[in-house]
């Protein structure tokens, strides 16, 4: 028999009576609870008032058949709906099991996720409860969904070895050895083990790989200096990218080697990982933290302010922990660690899948470099699914013309409905089975989670019309506050935020452009004509000559190439609109009001507001220029303030 | 026993693909319709299965199905039937020309490398202007369109312009207007054909929120006072220009402009139309005009336009129903009572847990506020027309026209002032800085809201102003126009 058998001294055994689970706010830092969800969860005071099983099994019922996408609003609500009335437990497990095995594949996940997340938040009594039919229908459910749910699967599965609150099976070890041999064979049985017999597979590996990578990003949001995990991460990274690509069975077994000593962490005497060493278990972070790795929609909730609680971990464990989470931890931890990296890397290096030259350089940066990372990962996708789109409608044969719109016949449907097979089913909107539709699905039931929990805290308040908004606001696409936006929410950030990466490389472009100081003039001071401000000169050490920067020489005056620009591209000027409105001021363009002051119809030209005019008028707007180009850091060094600034509007 | 001959009627309809239920309803009576399977949406509006919705405020609508669907119906329609007879996929593959078109010019916006297009294929978004006499359908078509475009899963939020000041849209009318769309848009009600302005009740459809930018105009008919309505299209066209540099993604999504139908023919050469239409589409940069149902104003747009943009005709859409002028009296009463109390749809009998176009609670009820005011509380103006000075008081060489445009104070002491029952919009703040006034600036600015004026007293020189919330508007102005309502 394996360690499976013992328990930490001092600890109750799973599933004992003893064991009392610390109240659910207090207890676990999970991440449903810390949704993007504005408020906190209601207090454990249970606003329903059931009295007999039979309605309550009607409403968790009713309850449950909402549950058709990952949302973690729903899951929360049925998780605390269980908590509450942990008396009708038998009920709600039959509930979920029902439910699982009657819905299509792929509402199969999000229902499991509720049963995850009982099971880890709650435990008493429903892991028991699951406990006794969690095995068949786990393997029945897996082997009825799709390749990305069975990943999503294991990565869940990965969580339950050490997913009860003492850090053990969540689900018993019988259950869970039975699972993972049913998904990956023989070898899983051994999976405390250094040695690994028989074969691995890729998506065994991938299952581990994403596991420790969701540990590790978690340790980084949790402590965003900690620069072994950022490098860990980086690493993990490159792993993954390697395993996907295709590997030998020889460097899979490594790899997964690998992967287990890494998140270990814990320096092991080889005498340590023989087979009865309980060793495994007590590697796990929190189940909190753990269970967070399953759930994709907490990559982007802002869980990195939550500490990461420890609880009933056995004292050896905690050390290990203090290894992970800690950069002060004892010094031959790290340097143990980094070892592991070389070798993973040396792994890598002679497989002869990855160059030396890319391997990661350990690098102090921030870890928001982590967040963009993320960001640029949805912006490729969603490029993608809008190409995909785009594709599939350009290959439509339709003429813009009143035969072809009248004889074609449209594919209408397809569009509308075939591609688009997701649906909410409160509004009846659609979105694509794919990352972009389901991430953007996901935002929109936030959103009618946020509308409808105000819906039901308004009640009896009186309403009214609102006011219209204001031509500016309007024009600016700026909401008097957030009522009724959700899903457009995070496309138009997205959007403004691609739209201000765009300023800001045109931005640094201009002012990288300069003029030679002509020889003689190094010490006049010389102003734009526009601003008014002094040109600033600098020495370029290559070219041993003095410069001023951010220039540009037009019929013998110089000007600050930013201030020229402006002054020019009055049309296309939302990049300097956008300067503008960077530092909060609105106002600062006045022209707006003014501009109505000569409304002949026909002068839509005079009308146009450009921000600044052209140069020779300049004397006019000069002051009021002033004042603003300073606010803008003209003189101070250029781009940051300005993406920031765009960011947050 | 009533309540038992009154029992519930409840129907399935099984709808072939591609048909329709049509159906009319009675003043006073509510209608709901549940899909009990396949899909089925309302002007291009998604419904959910298993759902009811309901309809009230004599709704005239259709229940449309691509593929086939059951419904169910419970009340009692004046008019049902099913129709074979409809011009979807006309709508249809429209909007597949339109989607090709948005999704070039963002390739375009962002720089993408050229697909294998022909060459000198356009990339620039919809801006579709779309004509048609009365009874047309046209903001049916208007609204397929947009429903479709904001379905489309990319992100589109196309801006629906209302050029109509007889329809009231997502408000009441006398208004040109217009609002990013951002999520399908349902039929319920006439009093809300475009969907709702934003109320303080959190909503599930950002259809029920919209935030519109609004010009008021002040009367149903373009004729009253065109040149104050060529001057409120070209400023929204303004407006839509800034939204459009501001975020150039946004522009992408195009733009859907509804038109009256007094657009579509006119009355001799001297009829305003041309002009009003020739200003729509240099305010908009209208690039594909579309003319519903009517040969002979497409001949005539041809003729006119087809150097500079696209015309296409398309056939009227089969359910449009003849509107005789009480109808439409009753549903500006229907608009601006939803605009000050919401609206409240009871569900028919044996019908529960309805909704109101898919929002999940069917108490849509608004508390206005009523508030007493010193004459002196509000400037109130009328523009042009009632308010011309006689000609010996106009400066010497001073045409009549320039008086249409002019704003002219009301004083509420004079009897016959019109302002009783009158409704007014309520202008933005001026301009704080004097300096920046001038005359016509009441002519450029966007309205906040409608005021109903309730009550005058004259002898004590205060009236009563009923307001859509509790915001003061002491020290604001306002501006009548013909439009008068009274609670019933
Ligand atoms: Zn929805
Ligand atoms: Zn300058």
């Amino acid at each position: 028999m394996s360690i499976y058998s013992q328990s930490y001294p001092g600890h109750p055994p799973y599933g004992a009576a003893s064991y009392t689970h610390p109240p659910l706010q207090s207890g676990y830092p999970y991440p449903y609870l810390h949704s993007n969800v504005a408020a906190p969860p209601p207090p454990p005071q249970p606003v329903y008032h059931y009295l007999d099983p039979a309605s309550f099994r009607r409403e968790f019922t009713t309850r449950l058949s909402e549950l058709q996408v990952n949302s973690r609003p729903l899951i929360q609500n049925l998780s605390m709906l269980a908590q509450d009335y942990s008396k009708f437990a038998e009920i709600v497990a039959q509930c979920i099991e029902e439910h699982i095995r009657r819905v299509p594949p792929w509402m199969k996940l999000p229902a499991f996720y509720l049963l995850d997340a009982i099971s880890k938040n709650v435990y008493e009594p429903y892991a028991r409860h699951f406990a006794s039919f969690v095995k068949p229908l786990f393997l029945e459910t897996y082997g009825q969904v799709d390749e990305a749910t069975r990943t999503k699967m294991e990565e869940m599965l990965l969580t339950w070895r050490t997913g009860s609150p003492a850090g053990k099976e969540l689900f018993a070890v019988p259950p869970q050895i039975a699972i993972e041999r049913g998904i990956w064979g023989d070898s899983a049985a051994n999976y405390n083990s250094f040695s690994l017999s028989g074969r691995v597979t890729k998506a065994q590996v991938l299952s581990e790989l994403e596991y420790t990578l969701g540990q590790k990003e978690r340790a980084l949001q949790a402590n965003p200096y900690d620069t072994t995990s950022q490098n860990h991460v980086n690493v993990l990274y490159q792993l993954r990218k390697l395993v996907d690509a295709g590997v030998s069975q020889e460097e899979l077994q490594q790899i997964l080697n690998q992967l287990r000593t890494l998140i270990r962490q814990v320096p092991q005497p080889p005498t340590s990982s023989s087979s009865s060493n309980p060793t495994w278990p007590s590697q796990m972070t929190l189940p909190g933290s753990l269970s967070s790795t399953s759930y994709p929609p907490s990559s982007s909730a802002p869980t990195s302010g939550q500490p990461h609680q420890q609880h009933v971990i056995p004292p050896h464990a905690v050390k290990a922990e203090v290894g992970i989470f800690n950069p002060n931890a004892a010094a031959p931890q790290l340097a143990a660690s980094k070892d592991n990296i070389a070798s993973l890397l040396s792994t890598l290096v002679k497989a002869g899948v990855v160059s030396a030259s890319t391997s990661v350089t350990p690098d102090n940066t921030k870890a928001s470099a982590k967040v963009d990372d993320q960001d640029t990962q949805r912006a490729d996708l969603e490029r993608e699914f809008s190409r995909y789109y785009r594709n599939s409608i350009l290959a439509q044969k339709i003429q813009l013309n009143s035969l072809d719109i009248m004889r074609k016949r449209p594919n209408v449907v397809n569009l509308l409905y075939d591609q688009l097979s997701l649906q909410c089913k409160q509004c009846g909107l659609r979105f694509a089975d794919t990352v972009v539709g389901k991430k953007r699905m996901e935002e929109h039931l936030d959103m009618h989670f946020r509308q409808n929990r105000k819906a039901t805290q308004n009640v009896g308040r009186g309403h009214s019309r609102s006011w219209f908004t204001s031509a500016e606001d309007w024009s600016h696409d700026l909401p008097p506050d957030v009522k009724g936006k959700g899903r457009e929410n995070n496309t138009r950030s997205f959007n403004a935020r691609v739209a201000a990466e765009e300023v800001a490389k045109r931005e640094a472009e201009l002012r990288a452009q300069y003029v030679v100081v002509s020889p003689g003039d190094e010490a006049k001071a010389l102003s734009c004509p526009i601003c008014k401000e002094q040109l600033k000169t600098e020495f370029l050490e290559e070219d041993e000559e003095w410069v001023w920067k951010n220039a540009t020489k037009k019929d013998d005056r110089v000007y600050h190439a930013t201030c020229f620009a402006e002054a020019t591209a009055v049309k296309s000027s939302f990049a300097a609109r956008l300067r503008f409105e960077k530092h909060g001021s609105r106002s600062g363009t006045p022209d707006t009001q003014s501009s109505r002051t000569t409304p002949p119809p026909d002068s839509r030209i005079s009308r146009s507001k450009s921000p600044i005019s052209p140069p020779r008028e300049s004397k006019v707007v000069g002051t009021k220029r002033k004042v603003q180009s300073d606010d803008i850091a003209f003189g101070g060094n250029a781009t940051p303030p300005f993406k920031k600034a765009a960011l947050c509007s | 026993m009533t309540s038992e001959a009154k029992a519930v009627v409840k129907r399935e309809w099984k709808l072939e693909p591609e048909s329709e239920y049509r159906f009319e309803m009675d003043p006073g009576t509510t209608l709901a319709i549940k899909l009990i399977v396949g899909h089925a949406e309302i002007f291009g509006f998604e419904l959910v299965e298993g759902k009811w919705y309901l309809f009230g405020y004599e709704c005239k609508a259709a229940v449309y199905t691509w593929q086939g669907c059951t419904i169910e119906v419970a009340g009692q329609p004046s008019t049902e039937y099913v129709s074979e007879e409809t011009s979807m996929s006309a709508y249809a593959n429209l909007h597949i020309a339109f989607e090709q078109m948005r999704v070039r010019a963002l390739r375009k916006l962002r720089g993408s490398p050229p697909h294998s297009d022909e060459p000198g294929t356009p990339v620039e978004p919809p801006r579709v202007l779309v004509l048609g006499p009365e009874n047309s359908g046209k903001t049916t078509v208007c609204k397929i369109l947009t429903n479709y475009a904001v379905r489309a899963g990319q992100g589109w939020s196309p801006v629906y312009v209302n050029v109509d000041p007889s329809e009231g849209g997502w408000a009441a009318p006398g208004i040109v207007s217009s609002a990013p769309i951002t999520g399908p848009i349902s039929t319920y009600s006439p009093a809300n054909p475009l969907g709702s302005a934003a109320t303080t009740t959190p909503m599930s459809f950002t259809s029920n929120a919209l935030l519109p930018l609004a010009y008021w105009y002040g009367h149903a008919d373009i004729r009253k006072n065109p040149l104050l309505l060529e001057r409120l299209i070209r400023n929204l066209g303004e407006n839509i220009k800034d939204r459009f540099d501001n975020d150039p993604e946004s522009r992408v999504s195009g733009l859907i402009i509804d038109t009256p139908s007094s657009f579509a023919s006119g009355q001799g050469s001297n009829d305003p139309r041309h002009r009003l239409i020739k200003a729509c589409i240099e305010a908009f940069n209208v690039n594909v005009i579309i003319v519903v149902g009517h040969e002979k104003l497409n001949v005539e747009m041809q003729r006119a336009y087809s150097s500079q943009l696209t015309v296409v005709k398309i056939p009227k859409s089969g359910g449009v129903v003849e509107l005789e002028y009480a109808y439409r009296e009753r549903v500006h009463n229907y608009q601006l009572h939803a605009y000050m109390y919401g609206q409240i749809i009871p569900a028919p009998a044996g019908v529960t847990n309805a909704t109101i176009g898919g929002e999940t609670f069917t108490d849509l009820a608004l508390a206005p506020s009523s508030t007493v005011i010193n004459f002196g509380d509000l400037s109130i103006y009328r523009i042009g027309a009632e308010s011309m000075a006689p000609t010996s008081a106009l400066p010497i060489g001073a045409k009549r026209v320039v008086s249409e445009m002019q704003p002219a104070a009301i004083d509420p002491a004079q009897p016959g002032s019109g302002l009783l029952n009158a409704v007014l919009a309520l202008l933005s703040p001026l301009n704080p800085d004097e300096n920046e006034r001038y005359d016509e600036e009441l002519l450029d600015l966007t309205i906040s809201g409608f005021l109903v004026v309730t009550h005058l007293d004259i002898p004590r020189k205060k009236m009563t102003i009923l307001s859509p919330n509790q915001g003061s508007v002491v020290g604001r102005t306002a501006v009548l126009g013909s439009f008068e309502w009274q609670e019933q």
